[in-house]
């Protein structure tokens, strides 16, 4: 469980990231990915909420995750040393990590990572490309301005299907 | 003048229908499973053209997934459509199925369009759907959507009461094979199986076939029937590549149809028919950043035979042979980040070829535009607009039988109809949802409507033919409905209001037959085809769906009432059509779905209230037969053996209600057992 409520924030926040759903997400990818897809998994070592929805993460992996074509495999990358997130494809962006959105957008960028959080300040200010949120119906959040600075495209269908801010 | 008709060769009057012009809607790379995985609901473009949410479409629509399907007792897409509100299914006989939507119940229905990956499976030549004929078997169905009132916005002619689209399983990344085997009583035999092949990570291929038999009902001896009838026969095979290439998405197929089977025809007279059918089809899907284009294209041909083995001497039947080539193409536009522009454009050839017609080849061309266009100024409400203009050309062409009743310059026609659809979505809280819309459309008549020529048998000193008429109209619908939709914890509640107004319907000759005299080269008489009035349904649908623990349930009532001013129905009744005797002002479905540890129980109630249905008596005269209210119970028991394979147990009508089929011919009870792999 995440403990993103803690940080005050006025959004409904969901709990631990939806996997299975951004693991069909990666699928609708433009040109779709195929074979495998490094993923790294951002945390803070000594952040509670982010270790655990890290941990939550990695056992919903596995030892891969298919998406369409492809398989995803994630190993964690401490935010601290987010510099580079060159050779993954995507990036998992734990809960509690609202003072580092920024870094790790620019080096999202950087390297065209597509990143998906659980939280959805993170889409919202567009730090994050994708955010997941549970309730009633599940909502998928694509932020435009994030996915350009990215240079990530999804298929038509699936963005007319969810929710583009 | 009266006469009666009939005839030792049962001389099919091929009667009422009116053929289609859909348009493909295309989004054959819209992926329905993934994109359902993903978030949470079906996604269905039948409505709209745009991928859409179950949950958020502009119009009334019935979505029935690839697991309802699994553990449904049916064993055909009308039996599945049935237990929907809004939805009439008659079973005319064993093999004769037609599917109406918010009244206007009769055989050959016109106003339904059916299509198969948004090809049409509709039969242009007669306007009319062969459910046994849609070269899809439901082994290889994704899901199958059906909207409720006119379409013909999207999809153009023909969807004038709804349109239904098959939408069969993509090619996945790993091979799959689905194979059914089932006997059963009336000597039901099917055997069923499809194959999905991924041959490189961007080429699949698909193969489908199926071969199915059972025995007809028992036809009562007070009615009219051919000297042999014929039992159920269809067989199918199918096939298509797939290719995806970085947003480029194509699909080249093909298939090959039969079908034997005794039906009702628009007249009402029994007969034998045999039906094949062949297609080919080719679409590609480019998506885009803004949107995406498909450009797409098929060809259809039937070659149909009408009272075939009528009698023992085998009277040499009617043959009818058509060919449609339709090329389709469409554009996708994302306007902002929620508003959506649908651009499309369509042709089509239609040639029916026949020695029973005016001229040897009867035909028109029709051109096609259409825009759609879905706002959405607030986040709780979207406006959507459709229009579509079609131009038809009417043809004929070849040696002109003779003695003629129209003159060729007849057939040199040309006409404009312009349809549309309007909608507006409100979302009044999170859980609840308002929607108005309406719209216009048109049935177009039949290639038959417009040049069939058929002489037929009677005692009248002066021959007597059926014929049609250049100078018939389409038919126009104009629809309206009111909807509200609410999830009430975990339930699911729908209400609908609606009333659909038909002008101008358009009937077969029946008994009594309406003639017009012809005295040269020699005296003779002619019963048209003609719009003979007009009628109006109201209605409402309630329905309710849910699940507590492992049961699921699902509930609706629908009331229909029918205003009509058509054809008297006093003897001898001059046209079979009369929705207001054949729509069932009651329907009231129950099913629930019970799933226990390897135990799979599914099963289904549902009651029509009494009706009249038309048939020829032995006599024979054109009658209208009670057909009285009934409980029909359909169920399915299936036990997995292990996870890709099961036996199963499943039974239609098992409380053996004779009104259950809303036939002249009573319903009979069949029960089936079978095996299904699924790996």
């Amino acid at each position: 469980m995440c403990g993103v409520a803690a940080l005050g924030s006025a959004t409904p926040l969901s709990a631990e990231l939806n996997v299975p759903i951004a693991a069909r997400v990666v699928s609708f990818l433009q040109p779709g990915p195929a074979g495998t897809v490094a993923a790294a998994i951002v945390f803070e070592p000594g952040n509670a909420a982010s270790e655990a929805e890290a941990a939550a993460i990695e056992r919903a992996i596995g030892s891969g995750l298919a998406a369409g074509r492809s398989a995803i495999r994630a190993r964690r990358v401490p935010v601290g040393a987010i510099g580079s997130l060159a050779g993954f494809r995507l990036a998992f962006v734990t809960t509690g990590l609202r003072p580092e959105h920024a870094g790790i957008a620019a080096a999202a960028a950087r390297s065209s990572v597509l990143t998906i959080s659980s939280d959805p300040a993170c889409v919202q200010t567009a730090r994050c490309v994708v955010g997941i949120t549970s309730g009633p119906k599940t909502q998928i959040i694509v932020n435009r301005a994030a996915a350009r600075a990215a240079n990530i495209r999804f298929g038509s269908a699936f963005l007319m299907l969810i929710k583009e801010i | 003048m009266t006469v009666s008709t009939f005839a030792t060769g049962l001389r099919a009057m091929l009667t009422a229908g009116a053929v289609l012009c859909p348009a493909v809607a295309g989004a054959q790379a819209v992926d329905y499973q993934a994109l359902q995985e993903t978030i949470g609901e079906p996604v269905t473009t039948s409505v709209t053209g745009k991928p859409q949410r179950a949950s958020e479409l502009p119009a009334s629509a019935i979505i029935i997934t690839r697991e309802d399907i699994a553990r449904s007792p049916a064993r055909d897409v009308p039996g599945l459509l049935k237990t929907h509100a809004g939805i009439d299914v008659n079973r005319w006989t064993a093999g004769q199925s037609d599917v109406s939507v918010r009244g206007g119940v009769q055989t050959y229905n016109a106003r339904l369009l059916v299509l198969v990956d948004g090809r049409q499976v509709y039969l242009d030549h007669y306007g009319m759907t062969d459910w046994n004929l849609l070269g899809v078997q439901l082994e290889e169905i994704q899901q199958i959507e059906l909207v409720r009132g006119p379409a013909n916005a999207l999809f153009g002619f023909n969807a004038a009461s709804g349109v239904v689209n098959i939408i069969t399983r993509r090619v996945g990344q790993t091979p799959t094979v689905t194979a059914t085997a089932e006997l059963g009583n009336h000597d039901i035999s099917r055997l069923a199986g499809s194959v999905t092949l991924p041959v490189t990570p961007a080429i699949g291929i698909r193969l489908a076939g199926v071969r199915a038999r059972e025995d007809e009902r028992r036809i009562p001896a007070t009615l009219l029937r051919p000297a042999m009838v014929s039992d159920v026969a269809s067989d199918q095979v199918s096939g298509d590549i797939t290719g995806s290439f970085d947003g480029l998405e194509t699909v080249l197929g093909g298939g090959h149809s039969t079908n034997r089977q005794a039906e009702y025809l628009p007249s009402q007279l029994l007969s034998n028919q045999r039906y094949r059918s062949d297609n080919v089809h080719a679409s590609a899907t480019r998506d885009t950043g803004w949107g995406g284009v498909t450009l797409g294209g098929y060809v259809n041909w039937l070659d149909v035979q009408y009272g075939v083995g009528a009698t023992a001497d085998a009277t040499e039947p009617l043959g009818f042979k058509n060919r449609i080539i339709v090329t389709q193409a469409s554009t996708l536009v994302r306007l902002g980040k929620t508003d959506t522009l649908r651009l499309g454009g369509e042709y089509r050839n239609n040639r029916l070829r026949s020695a029973y017609q005016f001229a040897e080849r009867i035909s028109y061309d029709v051109g096609s535009a259409n825009a759609m266009l879905d706002l959405h100024p607030d986040e709780a409400i979207s406006i959507t607009a459709a229009a579509r203009i079609d131009r038809l050309w009417l043809h004929q062409a070849g040696a002109i039988a003779q003695p003629s009743y129209d003159v060729a310059s007849d057939f040199d026609r040309a006409f404009t109809r312009f349809s549309f659809n309007v909608a507006l979505l409100v979302q009044t809280d999170a859980r609840g949802q308002l929607r108005i819309n309406g719209g216009r459309g048109y049935q177009l008549p039949s290639l038959v409507n417009y040049g069939i020529r058929l002489p037929i048998i009677t005692p009248a000193p002066v021959p007597i033919f059926v014929a049609g008429s250049p100078r018939i109209d389409p038919v126009g619908v104009w629809s309206g409905e009111v909807g509200y939709a609410r999830t009430i914890g975990g339930t699911q509640i729908e209400a609908n209001a609606f009333v659909t107004k038909t002008d101008n319907a358009i009937a077969s000759p029946g008994d009594g037959l309406q003639t017009e005299l012809f005295l040269t080269p020699l005296p003779s008489l002619v019963a048209r085809f003609t719009a003979i009035g007009d009628y109006t349904t109201y209605g409402t649908e309630v329905s309710a769906s849910g699940a507590v623990g492992a049961l699921t349930w699902r509930a609706n009532y629908t009331w229909t009432h029918t205003d009509e001013q058509l054809a008297s129905l006093t003897l001898p009744i001059p046209y079979a059509l009369s929705p207001k005797s054949t729509t069932p002002v009651h329907k009231a479905n129950l099913a629930l779905g019970y799933d226990i540890g390897r135990l799979s129980l599914s099963g289904v109630a549902r009651y029509t209230s009494s009706t009249r249905q038309f048939a020829f008596s032995s006599t024979p005269q054109l009658l209208l037969y009670r057909v009285d209210d009934a409980v029909a119970l359909d169920a399915r028991v299936g036990l997995r053996l292990t996870s890709a394979l099961e036996v199963y147990v499943a039974g239609e009508n098992l409380a053996l209600a004779d009104g259950a089929a809303v036939s002249p011919i009573p319903a009979d009870r069949r029960v089936r057992a079978g095996v299904r792999l699924a790996l």
